[in-house]
């Protein structure tokens, strides 16, 4: 393996990890704090904590795989670097979930799209729901940090036609648009992202703060699930963790134990409120698992007249905001604007079909160009979110019922993303949508999408953001952490990723997790450190 | 796998008629659950069906399935004419190579979704391989290795447009699994014009050439 890659280079001057699936007898293992999980949050995390010389345990249930695992394959990628092999649905199934699994939690897989929260949503915590200190002045130095951490800038090669489509319709209807930015370093602008990517030009955890902190001797265990923190009076005294055998999802029968003076849940907007529930922590209030956001996404696709190649170039570099606010913070749902890559697994799997019209439909694809309207959720009193709850079996799983007040923003969002384009020259379009022909004039596609049935099922959605779960908030009554993400009950739990967001974001949530994690974090270290 | 016969305990589990499914049905998984449970006791194939000999199947003798049962083979047999009707090859064997790789494919992506998915497609297996609730809920009359191809794209055409939303949901389930191995693999990208990975990232990079 080429030496080039950091990965394996810090692996090979012996970096402190721990494969899981190799273990053959239970361990006990302590150090000052265990981060339970190594995606934004946690990675950004255990960076921090490791460079103030405390010593840190990080556990990531996914396996670590790095550049030599790479290859621009779909179905291995899907297989093993998302939750459940991609399966992953809400809990009538109506919603597929794309959520990472591996080293690096989404961010080795996202398609870079790198967004402050945006000043509405920060406005709205700090005025409306009391979380003064995360007000757009006070978290700007925290993001301008995070920036640099991960080299984020607005894309300044020109954008895909897939992306491009999205900004000549914007321009045609007067709508507004902007560039993208994004977290890599001599980007190849191959499309790519989202199978892992092959050239390590995204600086997502995997490529950042996870080699940061093994650096400072933090060491990382892998294919090691947490299954429960056990308290020990007021405060947790270890996670109890079980590996995963070699295939990754299956555990081996062998358990770990990590035991150290503080905790940081930084496992997902449904993994978090997932462990905190098998953990049965105190949650006098019952609000663990409530208020989960997902950012909604329905899609429309077209048929354009020149080749878009949706699958080559970087997957997402435009985006409009034009709806997302319009309402008001908290109007009728607005909804962000932007373009998803389409592979032929993925567009074979999100393009609803069999037989002849399904074939037709894909042998398209190199002309096929696809729109995708984010839902700001959570944020109206009849946007409440969903639930996180427990199976049978100790898993986490996403009941999120679809509102009256969402199926319209979907119906208008469906609206929005076929008008745009057509006024780009589509030849025709078609809803992603059980219901829905292929339209051949925006006339047409209006009267039809406004008959079409919103329901579950039958309008196809999907969400790649996760949010909320374990609320912060000043008010334990209504939340579950403060606004430093410190646990009301439990002085030694920290939360430190996206569940403890208060409502969704309304903008892709990588950079909020990396901020919110980073200005946390330092808080915890002085307050470790002072502790000794 | 092992099948989830002791997580459900439904009265509806020893009085099987058409009447007691679709009133337990419609409410959703207590009825998998039901289903499951009873397909595991009327000699329904629910155990992972291993290494399947190439004489009558055209499967790779050395592929071994870990989740696809002898039955949910048989199922997948039937539906995929139908699922790729104008994309698989007509040459017989190649056809049938096709199709065998691709519920290869299938089953390896189903062994990576986890047991509580996996618990999932179980009940939707059975409740497709299981007489009574095929006749009652897919209509299709006859076992799944006699079903036409017409029948099959039939099938799934009542179950895409049903207006009962768990049909839909299992439309969805058995073609999204389906068209992600098939259309996914590199053997089928031609169908929807895509190159592949571009040869000069294929050329230039480390993973791709270890020994470089």
């Amino acid at each position: 393996m080429s030496m080039n890659d950091p990965i394996a280079r810090g692996l090979a001057a012996g970096w402190n990890v721990t494969d899981a699936s190799k273990l053959s007898e239970n361990r006990t293992v302590e150090a000052d704090v265990v981060v339970i999980g190594t995606g934004a949050g946690g990675g950004t995390t255990a960076e921090i904590l490791a460079r103030q010389g405390l010593s840190v345990i990080l556990a990531e249930e996914g396996r670590l795989y790095y550049q030599k695992d790479f290859k621009m394959d779909e179905l291995t990628s899907y297989a093993n670097l998302y939750q459940e092999g991609m399966s992953r649905v809400t809990a009538d199934g109506a919603i597929a979930i794309l959520q990472g699994r591996c080293v690096g939690g989404s961010t080795t897989v996202n398609w870079t799209s790198s967004f402050r929260t945006p000043d509405e949503t920060l406005t709205y915590w700090s005025q409306e729901l009391g979380l003064e200190g995360l007000a757009p002045d006070a978290m700007a130095p925290w993001f301008e940090g995070r920036e640099q951490r991960h080299n984020m800038a607005p894309w300044e090669t020109p954008p895909n036609l897939n992306n491009d489509i999205l900004r000549q319709g914007c321009e045609k209807l007067g709508y507004s648009w902007q560039v993208i930015p994004r977290n890599v370093k001599g980007c190849w602008n191959s499309g790519y992202c989202g199978v892992g990517c092959p050239t390590n030009a995204k600086q997502g955890a995997l490529l950042t703060t996870i080699p940061g902190a093994l650096d400072h001797k933090a060491q990382l265990f892998h294919g090691l699930r947490a299954e429960r923190l056990v308290m020990s009076q007021d405060r947790i005294d270890h996670l109890l963790a079980s590996a995963m055998g070699p295939d990754g999802v299956t555990p081996s029968g062998i358990m770990v134990t990590l035991k150290a003076r503080q905790f940081v849940v930084a496992a997902s907007a449904i993994g978090s409120p997932g462990l905190l529930l098998r953990s049965q922590l105190p949650d006098p209030y019952q609000r663990v698992g409530k208020r989960s956001f997902i950012h909604p996404v329905n899609a429309t696709v077209a048929r354009m007249p020149a080749k878009i190649d949706p699958f080559y170039g970087a997957p997402q570099s435009i985006y409009s905001d034009e709806f997302n606010f319009k309402a008001g913070t908290d109007g009728p749902a607005g909804y962000k604007l932007e373009v998803p890559p389409l592979h032929p697994a993925m567009a074979a799997g999100v393009v609803p079909g069999h037989g002849q019209p399904q074939r037709d439909n894909l042998g398209q694809l190199p002309w096929m160009q696809s729109v995708i309207a984010l839902l700001r959720d959570g944020f109206h009193p009849d946007s409440p979110g969903g639930t996180v709850s427990l199976r049978d079996d100790g898993s986490p799983v996403l009941d999120y019922p679809i509102t009256d007040y969402l199926w319209q923003g979907l119906r208008k969002a469906y609206l929005t993303m076929a008008e745009i384009q057509f006024a780009a020259g589509a030849e025709a379009v078609q809803a992603m949508h059980l219901d829905s022909d292929w339209y051949t004039s925006w006339n047409q596609a209006r009267d039809a999408i406004n008959n079409l049935p919103m329901k579950p099922h039958r309008a196809r959605l999907f969400t790649a953001h996760q949010m909320g779960g374990c609320s912060m908030g000043t008010d334990p009554e209504t939340s579950v952490v403060n606004g430093f993400g410190e646990h009301h009950h439990i002085a030694n739990l920290n939360i430190h990723d996206a569940s403890i967001f208060p409502t969704s974001i309304g903008a892709n949530p990588q950079l909020s997790v990396y901020a919110l994690a980073a200005r946390n974090s330092n808080r915890l270290a002085q307050k470790l450190k002072q502790a000794g | 796998m092992t099948d989830p016969v002791s997580t459900d305990s439904s009265p509806n589990a020893s009085s099987l008629d058409r009447r007691s499914f679709l009133k337990t049905g419609l409410g959703g998984a207590v009825f998998l659950s039901t289903v499951s449970l009873s397909a595991g006791l009327t000699g329904c194939a629910t155990a992972p069906a291993g290494r399947v000999s190439a004489v009558d199947s055209r499967m790779d003798t050395r592929y071994q399935f870990q989740f696809l049962s002898r039955d949910d083979i048989a199922l997948f047999e039937a539906l995929l004419p139908a699922m790729f009707a104008g994309a698989l090859p007509e040459e017989p064997n190649q056809r049938r190579f096709a199709i065998a790789g691709t519920i290869e494919r299938i089953d390896q992506g189903i062994v990576k979704f986890g047991p509580a998915n996996q618990q999932e497609l179980r009940k939707l297996f059975d409740l497709l391989n299981f007489a009574p609730t095929r006749i009652a809920l897919a209509r299709v009359w006859s076992d799944w290795p006699s079903v036409s191809t017409a029948d099959a794209d039939a099938f799934l055409r009542r179950w895409r447009d049903s207006r009962i939303g768990l049909l839909n949901n299992g439309y969805i389930a058995l073609t999204k699994i389906s068209n992600v191995a098939f259309y996914g693999h590199e053997d089928h990208w031609h169908l929807s014009g895509y190159p592949g990975p571009p040869a000069w990232m294929v050329d230039a990079l480390p993973q791709f050439n270890p020994a470089a």
